[in-house]
């Protein structure tokens, strides 16, 4: 997985049916000198995920990539390569 | 599968049902000279790897259902600890 920043959420009128219901976040994923920084930027290239927990703006979540991002919809085979698998509370690294 | 070293743990506030009870780690995938690449990555833990230490992951979801069930939208799995002796490098 890898660390992301939620930036805002996406809104689908019309979307087709596997994609009705759920709720879409654009994420920023973050970097390395970011996230030891604890500056509140991400710094990566911006993508969309489902995300099941609710997380708010601004919150970082670890999301999946990939086929197993359409896992928690199974047996349905939904189009979605990438899920919020957790929302982060705290982060600890050790030296730089 | 690749290597990447251990940095730090992971306190989710909330997480996916399946993953209830694991342990998240955030480690930087390792490239061949030994130097880290610029995006942290969250890893599941099963074996208790500590900071600083070398890790072989791997991204295939099979190991996570298996453990986690068909819904667990689990992937980067710590699969073994490298041992320090051989410095997570080629012989």
């Amino acid at each position: 997985m890898r660390l992301g920043i939620v930036r805002g959420h996406v809104t689908l009128t019309p979307a087709i049916p596997q994609l009705l219901g759920l709720t879409l976040v654009v994420l920023e994923p973050v970097t390395m000198a970011n996230l030891r920084a604890k500056n509140g930027l991400g710094g990566g290239k911006s993508l969309v995920a489902v995300d099941a927990l609710g997380a708010a703006k601004g919150q970082m979540v670890a999301f999946t990539e990939g086929s197993e991002a359409a896992n928690p919809f199974w047996p349905n085979r939904v189009p979605v390569d990438a899920y919020c698998t957790l929302i982060v509370d705290s982060i600890t690294t050790g030296k730089s | 599968m690749f290597l990447a070293r251990i940095d730090g743990t992971v306190v989710p506030a909330s997480k996916h049902a399946t993953l209830e009870g694991c342990r998240f780690l955030v480690a930087q995938r390792l490239e061949a000279d030994g130097s880290a690449s610029a995006e942290p990555l969250v890893l599941i833990d099963l074996l208790g790897a500590a900071s600083g230490s070398t890790v072989l992951v791997s991204t295939d979801g099979d190991i996570a259902r298996e453990r986690f069930g068909n819904t667990t939208p689990g992937r980067m799995v710590v699969v073994g600890i490298v041992d320090p002796a051989s410095n997570g490098r080629a012989a």
